[in-house]
């Protein structure tokens, strides 16, 4: 039987590692889990009755409980499998197994169940927080298994806690050489459930007004970039993501095409020096790569294409970190000569918009040029009172004439639809493009950080021998959202938590505790969590070795793992010698004539044939030498108790000159 | 050959003592739950995960280094035992010395119960005719400790220690190590002490020793400082607790009441052991009696004398009768 004390450690670690899960289990995980422990704890406390052979009404309840809890399983999440419902099994699993134990067999299993707790958790989240956090947790679960070993309880809790974190630092040399040489494998070995990815926000494949303002909300990082050479200017850092289309006059959607026609990517034609650039995408559970308006080259790897409206697609939706170099030009230009679905760019809903029809009809017959239309519009966007705003007001009825003739206050969402409406009533090709606007330069690293808060909305009319070309018609309200980026026009209290958010400087330190924090989360995310069998290869070849296949990495690894075991049976097991301390204090005693010049000690001298000697050359100390010989002859040659400090306080005081 | 064998064992003086070292059950499960663990981490293509496989099987790794640590030092300096009653459980004090700097903590000391071999070969490995006896819960380091071990008393006579199993699982109970060691250490088991023979009285020894005047228990003639050997009874308590001396009461009596115990006297019991058990009895109760006695068995005769120093040789003498 485990003794009280590790018991209660054990109740305490397992309560840390299945925390983190409760913010998103169903309560009655969580309800069922505390419980348990409860009963568990009182058990050792108030002696509470536990199910066994003495209480077999009390084994019926636990069966009771684990068929209940099977039941609420079924009907929360509909199997036993899959990330959720497998961490659910494992917590109400891990409940009912620590009423239950009874022998130290039970003990080892709720440790080890306790380190897949931990496992469980890294697949919600793999932040640095976490990682700290179950850190801790590995050193308290250790330190319950030494407890248990340490029947008597003959070291204190501190001194197994300590044991356990320095067996747990002594086995990182060995972690680091798995982590790097351990043949990665490609997962998923088997297929995996539908909920093995947490559901990110951001930017979605249809739009409608007052959408993207939403976003404004989110902190969260979208994507970083890290340009080769230099980065284009702000105003030009349009990240292209999906291409808007169709509309039914309140929502816009991406094209639909009938199903036997083939996509058709578009042509570009691109002049002037391209820039080159790796992008380290967040998950978002959709197909789109966001790139530097339209890449030119772009990888293959994972099917990676030009969509028609010139965003880059994947083939699977970006479920975990991705990162891919690509080249793009700020200065291209795109089916200038005609494009296959033009006539999608020009319908609108029948019956919608009537008074913005009226105006671009008005402006058409002004106009003598699709750029004199285009002109009229920026014109009537930056001269009639509209305003940008964070927090426009919500619209009834047309959206696009209420807010074109009534409100006036938008964000960008706004400003693009009513241009796209305005374009296509008056006969230019226009579309809606969504995606992100400007970004931030870290300066520890250098990388541009592009947050969720920097989605935007544009659009691209469609002009004879020019191609698509880029309009942004908030460009013509707000200018300040393009030049000087998102953040700068956010209020105080959306860019610092609250007490940061009080004046300048402290939203100052706060952008500089967020640049090094998002620095070192940049640094954790290339190389540690993106460590998997592409990093692993490129990784291994610059390190020098030639190939990296499973074999060559095997090898090394053997290797590696048996220098490893050498030095470290070594460190643990060498006998190291520690010289007596009164002996070494002498000596250093010894050692101070030394430094004189005078003969050292014979070996054939004793300690008062020495003292003799080394009186009658500095007879100064004389009583200082003959003090501290005597201490070190009592300390040595009699059983006195003489105290050791004492005889060091001595030596360390005694510093003879001549 | 004999030229090999000699190499050989030259090499294992050498090589000083065989520690061996196994994996428990529980450390078979560990190494079953971190490859769950590398197999949830490949899945899900988690590197944390593969970071907590690699570091939980690198403290694992640590585990046998410590374990192997915990006792691979430790010096059994010597055994010695004090002699008992068949029927009894015999001590032996093992005296452990540990001479590395660190505590070895939570050690079983188990000793060898019968040369019977299993047809199991595990079972000879993990030790299964180790009666296990004793936990030390701590060796300080640089220090050496005796610590007794109760092995039950199997025969009249020499019994050794037999081999001592050392074995630790601390500090995570992963892996379980182990030794033996062989002291030379032998107890004495003197007969179990029963009978129901009446003790014989002085008349019918056949013997007489008339004359001799020798210090006995009929009457109190003073007090003599204590010598090593004299009865307990005979220790004036009350005098030491004024002056804090031991001195130990005299008395004077003629050996009217001495006697011979002998091995005829027991001739009605037939049984070799029953005979020696009966004098064994006889033995513990004249000494508690106070009454000097002798001893007669058929290839030694001890001469009639009392005190502590007389009844160990005669309880040895019948320990080692054959």
């Amino acid at each position: 039987m485990p003794s009280d004390t590790s018991l209660i450690w054990l109740i305490l670690s397992l309560n840390l590692a299945a925390l983190p899960h409760f913010s998103y289990q169903p309560l009655w995980v969580a309800l069922l889990f505390l419980s348990m422990m409860s009963w568990r704890s009182l058990a050792i406390w108030q002696h509470w009755p536990l199910p066994g052979r003495q209480h077999r009404t009390l084994s019926l309840v636990q069966w009771v409980v684990a068929a209940g809890a099977g039941l609420l399983m079924l009907d929360s999440y509909g199997n036993f499998i899959g990330r959720d419902a497998g961490t659910a099994l494992l917590i109400v699993m891990v409940g009912l197994k620590v009423v239950e134990i009874r022998n130290h067999r039970d003990y080892y299993i709720s440790c080890f169940l306790g380190y897949f707790l931990v496992v469980t958790n890294f697949l919600y989240s793999q932040s640095i927080p976490i990682a700290a956090l179950m850190l801790v947790i590995i050193i308290l679960m250790t330190s319950c298994l030494i407890s248990l070993n340490d029947i008597k309880q003959v070291l204190s809790k501190m001194a197994q806690l300590k044991l356990a974190s320095k067996m747990l630092l002594q086995a990182i040399p060995l972690m680091l050489i798995l982590f790097v040489l351990f043949p990665r494998i490609a997962g998923p070995l088997w297929g995996l459930p539908q909920d093995a990815h947490t559901a990110q926000t951001g930017i979605s494949n249809s739009m409608s007004l007052g959408k993207i303002s939403e976003l404004i909300q989110s902190d969260a990082v979208a994507f970083r970039v890290k340009f080769d050479q230099t980065m284009p200017a702000g105003h030009e850092l349009y990240w292209r993501g999906p291409v808007l289309w169709n509309t039914d006059g309140t929502t816009w959607r991406e094209l639909t095409l009938p199903s036997h026609s083939e996509p058709r990517p578009p042509i570009i034609s691109t002049t002037g020096q391209p820039s080159i650039y790796t992008v380290t995408l967040e998950p978002h559970n959709e197909h789109w790569l966001f790139a530097l308006d339209v890449p030119t080259v772009f990888p293959t790897s994972f099917g990676a294409s030009l969509a028609y409206g010139g965003e880059l697609l994947s083939r699977k939706p970006i479920k975990q970190r991705t990162q891919y170099q690509l080249s793009s030009n700020t200065r291209f230009s795109m089916n200038p000569d005609t494009d296959h679905y033009l006539n999608e760019a020009l319908i609108l809903p029948k019956g919608f918009h009537p008074r913005t029809r009226a105006l671009a009809e008005e402006w058409r017959q002004k106009a003598k040029s699709p750029e004199d239309i285009i002109d009229m519009a920026l014109n009537h966007f930056n001269q009639q009172p509209f305003y940008y705003t964070l927090t426009p007001p919500a619209l009834t009825g047309d959206t696009i004439d209420g807010f074109l003739f009534e409100s006036g206050k938008g964000f960008c969402e706004h400003y693009a639809a009513s241009f796209t409406v305005l374009m296509r009533a008056a006969g230019i090709p226009t579309r809606v493009v969504t995606g992100y606007q400007g970004g931030e330069i870290n300066p520890v690293d250098g990388y541009l950080v592009v947050r969720q808060r920097d989605a935007h909305a544009w659009t691209e009319v469609w002009l004879q021998d020019r191609g698509w070309v880029r309009i942004d018609p908030t460009a013509a309200v707000s200018q300040d959202r393009i030049e000087l980026g998102m953040s700068e026009l956010l209020p105080n209290a959306l860019r610092a938590p609250l007490f940061f958010s009080q004046s300048e400087q402290l939203i100052d330190i706060w952008q500089q505790l967020r640049n090094n924090w998002d620095a070192v989360n940049n640094a954790w995310n290339r190389s540690i969590l993106a460590y998997g069998p592409e990093l692993q290869k490129s990784f291994l070849s610059k390190l020098g070795m030639i190939n990296p296949n499973w074999q060559s990495m095997a090898i090394t690894l053997f290797a590696a793992f048996s220098l490893i075991l050498l030095i470290t049976s070594a460190v643990l097991l060498y006998p190291r010698r520690e010289p007596d301390p009164v002996v070494a204090t002498y000596q250093q005693f010894c050692q101070r004539f030394v430094k004189l010049g005078l003969v050292a000690r014979y070996a054939h001298e004793g300690p008062i044939d020495f003292a003799r000697r080394m009186t009658h050359a500095l007879p100064h100390y004389q009583t200082d030498i003959g003090h501290i010989t005597a201490q070190y002859i009592s300390l040595r040659y009699d059983q006195s108790v003489s105290s050791i400090a004492e005889f060091k306080h001595s030596v360390k005081h005694f510093k003879p000159n001549k | 050959m004999n030229a090999i064998s000699q190499l050989y064992r030259r090499f294992n003086t050498l090589r000083g003592r065989r520690v061996f070292i196994l994996p428990t059950r529980f450390g078979v499960l560990y190494g079953g739950f971190l490859l769950l663990i590398l197999l949830a981490a490949i899945n899900y293509s988690n590197s944390l995960g593969h970071i907590l496989c690699f570091l939980l099987a690198s403290m694992g790794q640590l585990a046998i280094h410590y374990t192997y640590r915990n006792m691979a030092k430790i010096e059994l300096l010597g055994a010695y035992s004090e002699p008992c009653f068949l029927g009894q459980a015999i001590p032996f004090y093992c005296r452990f010395d540990n001479p590395s700097r660190h505590d070895c903590l939570h050690l079983h000391v188990a000793s060898k119960q019968s040369n019977e071999r299993s047809w199991n070969p595990f079972k000879n490995v993990t030790g299964f005719q180790y009666q296990p006896h004793q936990t030390v819960d701590v060796l300080t380091g640089q220090q050496t400790t005796a610590h007794c071990i109760t092995v039950p008393s199997t025969h009249r006579g020499q019994q050794t220690i037999g081999q001592i199993r050392l074995s630790t699982r601390f500090p995570f109970g992963l892996f379980d190590t182990w030794t033996y060691f062989t002291p030379a250490c032998a107890a004495l088991v003197y007969p179990n002490p029963i009978g129901h023979l009446p003790l014989p009285s002085s008349t019918n020894d056949g013997q007489s020793h008339h004359g001799i005047q020798r210090k006995g228990v009929d009457d109190f003639s003073g007090l003599q400082p204590y010598r090593d050997g004299d009865p307990m009874h005979a220790i004036a308590w009350k005098a030491m607790a004024r002056d804090d001396v031991l001195r130990t009461k005299q008395f004077s009596s003629s050996l009217s009441g001495q006697f011979v115990l002998s091995w005829h006297a027991t001739a009605s019991l037939t049984d070799t052991e029953s005979r020696l058990s009966q004098l064994c009895r006889w033995v513990l109760d004249s000494e508690s009696h106070g009454l000097a006695y002798g001893l007669v068995l058929p290839n030694m005769t001890i001469e009639v004398d009392r005190g502590n120093a007389h009844q160990q040789r005669c309880l040895t003498a019948l320990a080692l009768y054959d």
